[in-house]
């Protein structure tokens, strides 16, 4: 909210200083998002055009004399059409500093000219919202009166955040008691009219019939007798400093009164209203209204309207219908302050796409007082300006009783962890217009009526707190007792993380809400992708329509565009939309690689074995346990070069080269290899036991086979250990051919198998059995042959 | 007996010749074996003793003996300065130890993920565990049992994305305050990482996904001053020493007394130089904090009169641009693994 300071001077003495003043709001809650510094303005003062004529050298030149206050009119030459006899304006005297230049005297055509009158433009405020040319002024303005001063032009605007709890401070006043009560001044109220009935303030001659619970309180007061125009300068200015536009001076009272009180406020032309009775009622179904920006709209269930006896007048609280509008013909008006249900009216805003300002402080539920408080001040403004008031009527629920909080005054140190007398406490609520009486060591406190924020003791407990200034907090250490909560779930993401990083993997993070051109590219791929995806009711773009069902996509992605050899890894959460509607959320951790192409043969492909190096030294580590990898499918990974790897018998991770037809979905250029490690799966760590080597030496053979191609390494491994028994301590294969020296189906295959007893050394005679009882199970089982 | 003598001094004469043009190990080892070994020249004049008289044998033996033990030692020690040779040949190698070292490969932790880390190693050493919560979330965990109930003006200050009427990605972290309690009775002192999201239009400083670091301390006897304390140390272990932290009042539904939480701009040490970090505040914003709200503790079933508590919720991007001095939050998406890396 933009607020002139020279406003809140008017209710509360302030500082000099704005940067002060921020501060001091910050400090109670209200940050100051900008301080908006006005240029400097000196020397400009109101003027009495005396007479202007026709500059006797100068076509288009006129020049005046005008009484400034001084013994002597002052002579001034002007270009400007808009000025006459009688008018007030504003001008600038010699030596006068304006935002772009600094008046000097100068001789117009032959005639000395003594200032030089001001637009809107030269007070540095928005043109466009004011008269071309000369700017007009108020009769009543005395002659010579310094025009800064008067309207605080040179004072800073601040744009203030106000909490969506405190619609209180919505509001000029509404700040200005906030720093009253902080500063410890008077506030002074604004000047009002309660207009009761008497001769002189007739009956407004409109009752008001409310059909609705969305609505408590209704004021109505009628005005007669005002001319449309514009409305004085000093709101004008106001208004405009305040980043409002001036319309004409019944809008302007309108939007001034609810910049100042908080309370919005609609005026009904009474020559357009069909009967004496405005309803509140809920919109009817399929009814339509064409409002003040002139779209016919549809209201939805639940809006509620303000209506007379013919149709819709207004969407409550919202936004006010064309055909009551007032009008330069208007000569009397009807004023609506109203308070309305802040749910009913956000939702009612929000199904029409209006966010007016009214509507901001209605969807947060105004108090009932507040409608009486801002009618009063718009009938003190309107009589002003020549308008004769009727007397108000109130329509509604009687006024809400604020309900009194006792606040125990142990309550105040339990939460703030310092102490406050209770006189202090008392005293500071009272300045926050709270009425209060202490008892004993309770404090029982009325919130003031304008603040329905304050209900339970911890919000007077804040407010305390607010007075005394949180500084006052003062940092200690708390100890915090034994419990039982696992950190589990952290730990193991955190170990998976520090692995693979230790193992070259880099950190990623990917978006977890994919583009639907992503999904559509993976499935126009010819990959069955399993999982229903889950789309986002109300994304900002395409780029982020649906949920991830795999890590897959967003990493594939990633190593397409970075297009050059990379190691990384992402962990994150992934969701799938099951049958009843709710989404099934796991959480993995994908880890790969992206290399130059290599040229190897269609058997083998060594990117795939250091992938799988790599994923069984991260589950040994991880799990302590040892792993199983058997050949597996999963969608997205190639067909023929996927494995999963188990740990226990659970299967954890999923290992292959990245399917070609989705890295050429995705335009990656470099054959990828993943990793998928279910995070859920990995089992805990198991302590490993240690076993002394043997201390007698062993030995080793190596086997050169040669067997069926479709007969897998680790099922000859498994078979050799088998046969040699305890006497084997490892078999691990570490070549592979095929080609022209072997026949077609057949490969080639080097294994080496250690050798070593506990209790002996062991003897060639021994080891040349084994090595015979290995090839005679390989030649029984695969038909094998063992060549020398 | 002459014979042997001018034999063995024969073969010294020409070790010593040769030792004198040994080059190398190999050469000695060559020597090793002309002059002592089994079939070496020494061996093949031990060899030549039967052809002495018996009584003469003993005699030979003792000086052959002793001739051979001087020419193993002469042997010896020239082998030993050979060594030495070679080692001082080494030592006279020099390299330009300035040329670049060789990269390691490796890996990289996120900066996210270490600002994380550190935040949650600081609150685990004063007794915190760290959990974890879905992303994906029912209204009732991410509001209503947060004090936000349906049309409350607060919700709009939680632009989210929605899945369904009820499910939606959450907006912050502080739904896990609500299951961690419905878990467990008091003392609760958790921490809970996690990421969120919120329709925010991507720019340097925003992005619609994000992370956030949640705290939640409830048990008897806990107040504001608690968390002020906490939370400055633990912006002393991100930032420095010098870092201070300030208290400021706001508002969120599940907490009141409500604060949000300044810290010293890491970069200009809160200076009142023009700062592109801290637009010349001295000060950069945390996040939230408060003390839990009464009817968030009644909802979990906690006695406000009881046990009190305290909750924070910052964003971790924000710690890291902060800590790193990061120009724009988007670098932490899909960056280049040297983003990373140069962070190390």
């Amino acid at each position: 909210m933009r607020v002139p300071i020279g406003w809140l001077r008017e209710f509360v003495d302030l500082p000099d200083d704005a940067d002060t003043i921020a501060d001091r709001l910050a400090s109670l809650g209200f940050p100051v998002a900008e301080i908006e510094r006005r240029p400097q303005i000196t020397g400009v003062v109101i003027g009495k055009v005396l007479d202007i004529a026709k500059h006797p050298n100068a076509d288009r030149l006129q020049v005046a004399h005008i009484d400034a206050g001084d013994e002597e009119p002052l002579t001034i030459a002007t270009a400007a059409t808009n000025v006459e006899a009688g008018q007030t304006i504003a001008v600038a005297r010699i030596g006068a500093v304006l935002p772009e230049l600094t008046i000097a005297p100068r001789t117009m055509r032959g005639i000395a000219s003594q200032g030089m009158m001001i637009s809107a433009e030269e007070l540095a405020l928005t043109a466009e919202w004011f008269e071309d040319g000369i700017m007009q002024f108020d009769a009543q303005t005395p002659a010579g009166a310094d025009v800064v001063a008067l309207f605080g032009l040179n004072d800073p605007v601040l744009d203030v955040e106000i909490t969506t709890n405190r619609v209180d401070a919505m509001s000029v006043l509404g700040l200005a008691r906030e720093l009253a009560a902080s500063y410890r001044q008077t506030l002074r109220l604004p000047e009002m009219l309660e207009a009761t009935a008497t001769e002189a303030n007739p009956d407004p001659g409109v009752a008001v019939e409310i059909g609705t619970a969305g609505c408590s309180r209704f004021v109505v007061q009628r005005f007669d007798g005002l001319r449309g125009g514009v409305a004085p300068a000093w709101m004008r200015v106001r208004l405009a400093l305040a980043g409002q536009r001036p319309i004409d001076n019944v809008v302007d009272v309108s939007n001034y009164v609810m910049l100042e009180t908080g309370q919005p406020l609609h005026f009904y032309d009474a020559a357009h209203l069909a009967g004496s009775t405005l309803v509140v009622r809920d919109a009817r179904e399929s009814e339509t209204l064409v409002t003040l920006d002139g779209v016919e709209r549809k209201l939805a269930a639940g809006t509620m309207v303000v209506a007379d006896d013919r149709h819709a007048l207004g969407v409550a609280g919202v936004i006010g219908g064309r055909d009551s509008e007032v009008t330069a013909e208007t000569t009397a008006i009807v004023l609506e302050a109203a308070t309305f249900d802040g749910a009913r009216v956000r939702r009612a805003a929000k199904s029409l796409g209006l966010r007016t300002e009214a509507a901001a402080r209605h969807e947060k539920t105004l108090p009932q007082r507040l409608a009486d408080f801002g009618a009063s001040r718009a009938a003190w403004l309107l009589t002003r300006m020549g308008a004769r008031a009727s007397s108000v009527r109130a329509f509604g629920q009687g006024l809400e009783v604020p309900a009194p909080i006792v606040l125990r005054t142990a309550n105040v140190a339990r939460l703030l962890g310092f102490e406050v007398p209770t006189p202090r406490i008392a005293s500071e609520l009272q300045s926050l217009g709270c009425d209060v009486t202490i008892e004993g060591d309770d404090v029982l406190v009325t919130p003031a009526w304008w603040r329905r924020d304050l209900a339970i003791a911890a919000d007077l407990v804040e407010e305390v707190a607010r007075m005394e200034g949180y500084d006052r907090i003062e940092a200690a250490v708390p100890s915090v007792a034994p419990h039982e909560i696992s950190s589990e779930r952290f730990e193991r993401e955190h170990r998976v993380a520090y692995a693979l990083a230790s193992l070259g993997y880099g950190e990623i993070v990917t978006y977890s809400l994919r583009p639907a051109d992503e999904l559509i590219r993976l499935r126009k791929s010819g990959i069955p992708f399993a999982g229903v995806p889950v789309e986002v009711l109300n994304p900002l773009s395409e780029d982020q329509r649906f949920l991830r069902t795999s890590l897959i996509g967003g990493f594939a992605t990633y190593c397409a565009q970075i297009d050059r050899p990379v190691h990384a890894f992402e962990i994150g959460d992934t969701f799938r939309a099951s049958d009843d509607a709710s989404v099934e959320e796991t959480s993995e951790a994908i880890f790969g690689f992206a290399v130059e192409p290599s040229d190897e043969p269609a058997w083998r492909d060594t990117n795939f074995l250091r992938l799988k190096g790599d994923c069984e030294a991260l589950l040994a580590r991880l799990t302590g346990r040892t792993t199983a990898v058997e050949r597996a499918q999963l969608a997205g990974l190639h067909p023929g070069k996927t494995a999963a790897v188990s740990v226990d018998g659970v299967r954890v991770a999923t290992i292959g080269r990245v399917d070609p037809r989705l890295a050429a979905a995705l335009g990656a250029r470099l054959p990828m290899y993943f990793a998928i490690v279910s995070l859920e799966a990995l089992p805990s760590y198991a302590i490993r036991r240690y076993r002394a080597p043997s201390k007698f030496p062993g030995t080793s053979r190596d086997l050169a086979l040669t067997l069926d191609a479709t007969i897998d390494a680790r099922a000859v491994e498994r078979t050799i250990a088998d046969a040699i028994g305890d006497l084997c301590t490892s078999v691990t294969a570490f070549d592979e051919y095929r080609g022209p020296q072997i026949p077609a189906g057949k490969k080639s295959l080097a294994v080496r198998v250690d050798l070593q007893l506990r209790d002996a050394t062991i003897t060639d005679a021994q080891a040349e059995a084994a090595v015979v009882r290995a090839r005679d199970a390989l030649s029984a089982q695969f038909d094998a042959t063992l060549r020398e | 007996m002459e014979f042997l003598d001018e034999a063995l001094a024969e073969i010294d004469r020409k070790l010593q010749e040769r030792l004198g043009a040994v080059e190398d190990q190999q050469h000695l080892e060559e020597l090793r074996v002309q002059f002592f070994g089994r079939s070496g020249e020494v061996t093949a004049v031990r060899r030549r003793i039967g052809e002495l008289p018996p009584a003469d044998r003993r005699e030979a033996g003792q000086r052959i003996n002793d001739a051979a033990t001087a020419m193993e030692r002469r042997f010896e020690d020239a082998a030993s300065s050979q060594r030495d040779r070679v080692l001082e040949r080494q030592l006279t190698d020099t390299i330009d130890v300035t040329f670049p070292g060789i990269a390691p490969n490796e890996g990289a932790i996120s900066p996210l993920r270490r600002v994380v880390d550190d935040v949650c190693a600081y609150f685990r050493s004063h007794g915190f565990a760290v959990v974890t919560g879905p992303e994906v979330e029912p209204d009732y965990y991410n509001f209503d049992a947060l004090n936000i109930p349906p049309d409350h003006p607060a919700r709009e200050g939680f632009d989210s994305f929605w899945l369904s009427d009820t499910l939606l990605l959450r907006p912050h972290t502080s739904p896990v305050q609500i299951r961690v309690m419905q878990q467990h009775r008091p003392p609760v002192a958790v921490i809970a990482p996690g990421r969120c999201f919120r329709r925010d239009a991507v720019d340097a400083r925003h992005l619609f996904q994000f992370h956030q670091i949640e705290g939640l301390l409830v048990a008897e006897g806990v107040h504001f001053g608690h968390l002020k304390g906490m939370l400055q140390a633990m912006c002393r272990e991100l930032f420095g020493e010098a870092q201070n932290i300030r208290f400021r009042p706001s508002f969120f539904p599940f907490t009141e007394p409500s604060a949000e939480v300044d810290t010293t701009c890491p970069r200009c040490g809160g200076g009142a130089a023009p700062c592109g970090m801290c637009g010349g505040s001295g000060w950069i914003e945390l996040g939230g904090c408060g003390m839990v709200h009464p009817s968030v503790l009644r909802y979990v079933e906690y006695d406000p009169d009881v046990y009190t508590g305290w909750a924070f919720g910052f964003g971790v991007e924000r710690l890291a641009l902060a800590r790193y001095e990061i120009d724009d939050v988007r670098r932490f998406i899909d960056a280049d693994p040297a983003f990373a890396a140069e962070l190390r």
